[in-house]
This record gives structure tokens, sequence and C-alpha cells, in this order.
């Protein structure tokens, strides 16, 4: 399993991914379907060169804005401009998809890459994706056992193909924070990637309850992030999170009910995003991540990329992050999360 | 008469994007990248390789029949658009003929930018489980579409009969004998009327037998099935030896005796 350097002297960009690119053409943000895999590739390029650990894509299917349903393609599209960069998936669906042709599709692209995939799984939750490809929802956590228990196989030569470049395959992050996602994480031993949602204390005390059970992974978070410094453009950003958050909760399923049919539990979610989200100054954001450092996460999935901003802007954003930030949390990195 | 290169197989991203560039500086139409142990997936090494190298086609051998068509096509969608249009997808049965006709028709009705119904003997999108509460949906759609308005699809294989029928191109083997190929794109012709017009019509070939051998194969196969597509194994030397000795000879009916005399220096 491939962990995170755990040098404590690294810059701590090693430690940072940022995402996510879904590739979508939105009704506030339109663009052509093309040109939003080119600029994919021209911000991955500005992520490999400002130092940044890795580029996050995710999935989901059906959706008016085109929200890309492959993301092993579209970093398959990276992999052919970078070189350096890894490429990560939070998440991919493991459970909507044949998990044969899956791990072929990872192995390819590990191989292709050099060894740079991270691949990132989870369960999914919208009913009409699960049954356009035939799958029923409430069997998802049986296609994501059965995905874990195949696709090593394949990796592993039993059906005939080459090993992946990763031994013994590609670095597995189990997404989510539900109890049996824990106990998937411990039994494989696989790194976890938690939710945008989850306080520093509560990400602690979870880290703290599976390393007594043995799990010795890395530890990675997903935080909604902004660097602004005027006060105006801080509430301004906080607005479009808001909105930009509710339109894509919107079609998905809380609690069993479609979310737009659920405005209660919508609100609640967008509070608990938009909470947790480190929109601020530099010294403002570098404390929430800080914190969350000191709980002992050893990878910060940065999600900068959230659909609030034009390109420029969002641009502007890498270079910031990548300026900012390293000197604020210079000597950060006291408990780390990684196992080598 | 346009040409795929035929990148080698087990080679690494490298060398099929050196063989990529060759076909581009030769005159070469594109590539093809075929399944391997190495690549399994090879719509993957398309979308890496479309990011190196621009504007030549890249054509895709893959299996039909078994992967769910839905989840195929949202591969083949996407892929599309990170080549900018470029995608020519080659298609054979992974198993029963029967799924992989089934398979062909879901493919390409999920490649429209129409909200689709699709009830087939094996595959009904959307499935509406019951179990789904929330999944009824009537029509759903695939989206992002692809770049191009229709991706090419050909058959190959055991899966060039089914292809004919539906008014697609179709990619030969090497030792598919011409008058056979002649007399399937004649009976093609006659049920179909004129949405046969225009289906490529590739076979695989070889440069072993060194570049006249070829020139005189290409324009038998273009008598005796129609043959518009040439797909070569090889790399960058194969590539210079198409776009300089192969490709000048094959694109009109017939030469002018004295220019072909000109290049003769050129040649070898």
């Amino acid at each position: 399993m491939t962990t995170v350097s755990a040098e404590r002297d690294a810059s701590v960009l090693s430690r940072m991914g940022l995402g996510l690119w879904t590739v979508r053409s939105m009704a506030q943000w339109p663009r052509h379907a093309v040109g939003g895999f080119s600029e994919l590739v021209d911000d991955a390029l500005l992520a490999e060169e400002l130092g940044f650990h890795s580029i996050w894509s995710a999935e989901h299917r059906m959706w008016y804005d085109g929200w890309c349903p492959s993301p092993l393609l579209a970093l398959a599209h990276v992999a052919g401009a970078t070189r350096r960069l890894r490429l990560g998936t939070a998440v991919l669906l493991a459970s909507q998809h044949d998990p044969i042709s899956l791990a072929r599709t990872a192995a390819t692209l590990d191989r292709v890459s050099g060894g740079r995939l991270d691949l990132g799984i989870g369960l999914g939750h919208r009913d009409v994706e699960f049954d356009a490809l035939g799958l029923r929802r409430d069997r998802r956590g049986r296609m994501m056992d059965r995905a874990l228990e195949l696709m090593p196989r394949v990796w592993g030569g039993e059906y005939g193909d080459a090993p992946p470049i990763q031994a013994p395959g590609p670095a597995l992050w189990m997404g989510g924070m539900a109890p049996r996602v824990l106990e998937r994480a411990v039994a494989g031993n696989y790194n976890l990637l938690l939710p945008q949602t989850l306080s520093a204390g509560r990400i602690g005390a979870l880290i703290e309850d599976i390393r007594a059970r043995g799990w010795s992974a890395t530890a990675g978070v997903m935080r909604d992030l902004w660097i602004e410094d005027d006060p105006a453009r801080v509430e301004e950003m906080r607005r479009r999170l808001e909105r930009g958050f509710t339109e894509e909760a919107g079609w998905w399923v809380l609690q069993g009910h479609p979310a737009f049919d659920a405005p209660e539990l919508l609100a609640r979610q967008l509070h608990r995003v938009s909470d947790a989200a480190l929109i601020g100054s530099a010294d403002d954001v570098a404390a929430g991540l800080r914190a969350l450092l000191e709980a002992g996460v050893g990878f910060l999935c940065l999600r900068i990329n959230i659909d609030i901003a034009d390109h420029a802007e969002l641009r502007e954003q890498m270079h910031r992050v990548a300026g900012q930030l390293p000197p604020r949390l210079a000597g950060a990195l006291v408990t780390s999360g990684a196992r080598g | 008469m346009r040409f795929l290169l035929e990148a080698p197989v087990d080679g690494d991203l490298d060398e099929i994007t050196a063989a990529a560039r060759a076909a581009h500086a030769n005159g070469v139409d594109g590539v093809l990248i075929r399944r391997s142990r190495w690549s399994p997936d090879p719509l993957v090494v398309v979308a890496a390789v479309a990011a190196r190298v621009a504007e030549i086609r890249i054509a895709a051998e893959i299996e039909l029949g078994e992967q769910h068509p839905f989840e195929v096509a949202e591969n083949v969608a996407v892929t599309d658009l990170t080549t900018g249009g470029r995608l020519i997808l080659v298609v054979r049965p992974a198993g029963a003929l029967g799924d992989y006709a089934e398979a062909l028709d879901l493919l390409r009705t999920a490649l429209t930018p129409r909200p689709f119904r699709f009830e087939g003997a094996r595959w009904r999108v959307p499935a509406n489980l019951p179990e789904n509460e929330f999944g009824q949906e009537r029509l759903v759609r695939l989206t992002p579409a692809p770049a191009q308005p229709s991706v090419p699809v050909w058959g190959t294989g055991a899966g060039r009969g089914p292809a004919l029928e539906r008014g697609l191109g179709h990619l030969a083997d090497e030792d598919d004998p011409a008058d056979e190929l002649g007399a399937a794109h004649a009976r093609a012709a006659s049920s179909l009327g004129p949405a046969a017009i225009g289906a490529p019509r590739a076979r695989r070939e070889t440069l072993g037998d060194g570049p006249e051998a070829l020139v005189a194969r290409l324009l038998a196969g273009r008598e005796q099935f129609g043959q518009d597509w040439a797909v070569v194994a090889g790399g960058g030397d194969e590539a210079a030896v198409i776009g300089r000795q192969v490709r000048p000879r094959v694109q009109l009916e017939h030469l002018h005796p004295s220019l072909v005399a000109l290049w003769e220096p050129d040649a070898g």
C-alpha cells in the first residue's frame, strides 16, 4: 500500500491534493464539453508545477451538467500530459461497476501513468444511477465487497493480465465514515478518505479508534477551501459555495429522500458543509488545516474546485494555496498519519 | 484510401506515443490501440495518447457483450471527449453473438444525446427494479454526450456481420478472403439500400512482403470489396514506408507511370 511520505520536514504540499475536477458544464458556469477536458489537463500541469501531490476527480452519472461518469478516463488524459502528479478519485463509485472491468481499467491507468493512481472508492447513493446499470442500490455494500475481493485477484494475474506498476495494486482509499466503511478500511488496511464535514476533533477520535484496531494506513480528509482576504469576497464565496452545494446535493438521496423533496434535510446538510468549509484569510484557512494535521490526518484533499469560480479564479486560487499555506503550516506535521 | 498504424501492444506509453507521432509526421490517418495483457482497457491508452499527439485519429479495439453496454458507452463518450472527437471504436464479441449485437444497439442508442429507453433480451435501461424506489425513470440519458455527433463503430472478427447489417464499418482480418468480403458487402447493400453508402471497409494488412506487395493488395482489395482503410501493424519505420511509398500510390484509381518513375529514387 502506497502512503504519503511521512518525512516531517517535507513540504506540506506533498500531502496536499487538489479536488475535485468533475468536468461539468453547469447553468452557472457553462463551457464546451471538450474544453472542460483541456482545462483539466491545463490545471493538472499547473498543480504539478506548483508541487501538489495529486489532482482528484469524482464520479456521478446521468445529470444535466455532464458530471464525468468515467473519472479514470479523465485521469488517463491527465496521465498523458503529466510526469509526477498523482491521479486520484474521490470517489469512484466501485459498487456501480463490473469489478473485473473496473480492475482492468484501473490497472491500465496505473501502468500508463507509471504507478500514479490513487483509487478512492465509495458506494454511491442515487437510485437512478444503480438502476440504469441494472443494479440494486440496496446491494451496494455487497457490490463493494465483491470489488474489493476481485480487484486484487485481477491485479495478481489470476485473469491473465500483466501486473500494475504499484504492488500489489493501485493505492486504495476508502471514501466515507460509516461504521461499515471503517470496518472495511481496518480489514484491508486501506487508506481512508474522510468526508469534508468531519471536524478535527471527531477525526482525531476516529483515527485513535481504528489505530487501536490495528489499522496503520493513511487518513486523508476532504475539505472545501478558498483563500480570500477581503471580507466581502469571503461572504461572496460562501454564498457561491452554498448555492453550488445546493445544486449538487439537490439531486442526491438524503436518508432515503431525493434532497430537493426534503428541504429540511438538504438545509441541514448544507449547514454542515458550509460550517466545515475553510473560506477566509490564509491565516484562518491554515489554522483549520493545522488542526486536521495535528489530529492525525496524513493527507489533505483540498476541494478548491467546487464549481463556484470561473477558470481564471480557480487557477489564481491554486497559486494562493501553493504560495500562502506551506509557510503557515511549517512544523504542523508533528503527528504523522502515514506509515511507510 | 486511409491508414491506421496498429501500435505495438506490449509497448509502454512512450513507445505508443512514438508510433502515434510517426503516424502524424508521415500523413497516416491514425493509430489503433489493441487490447493486451499490458493494456486490458485500450480506451485508457487512447485518452493518454490524446493528450500527447494532436489531430490523428485514435482507434481502440474493445470487446462488447459482457460488460454492461451503458457503462461501456460512458467510457466511450468520455474517451471521445478527451480526444476532441478523434475516436474510432472497433468492437468484437466478448461472448455470444446475440449479446454482442444487443450490446451494439444499446451502445449506439446510449451515445445519442436523447433520453431513451432500451428493452433487450439481456439488458434493460432503465431497469426499473422495484427495489430502486427513487429510480423509476421512464427515460434516461447518458451524459456527457461524446464529442462526435456519431462515433464511428467498426465490427471486427465475429462481430463484422452484425456491424455490416447495421450499415456500420468493419475491420477484416488479413486472411479474410476478399471475395467473401465482397459478397457480404453486396448482401448488406441489397438489404440496406442507400443506408449502406459510406460504411468504412477496413482490413488488417502487413508490410512483411514490402511496400509494393501491400500496394498491389490494397488495389485488389479496393476492386474486390471496396476497401478504403488499411490497418498496418508497426511503428515509426512502417509509418514512414506507408507515408512515402504506399499511401501516394493508392489514392487515385491510377497514376501516370512517369510520376511513379519520378518517385523511384526516393523509394527504399
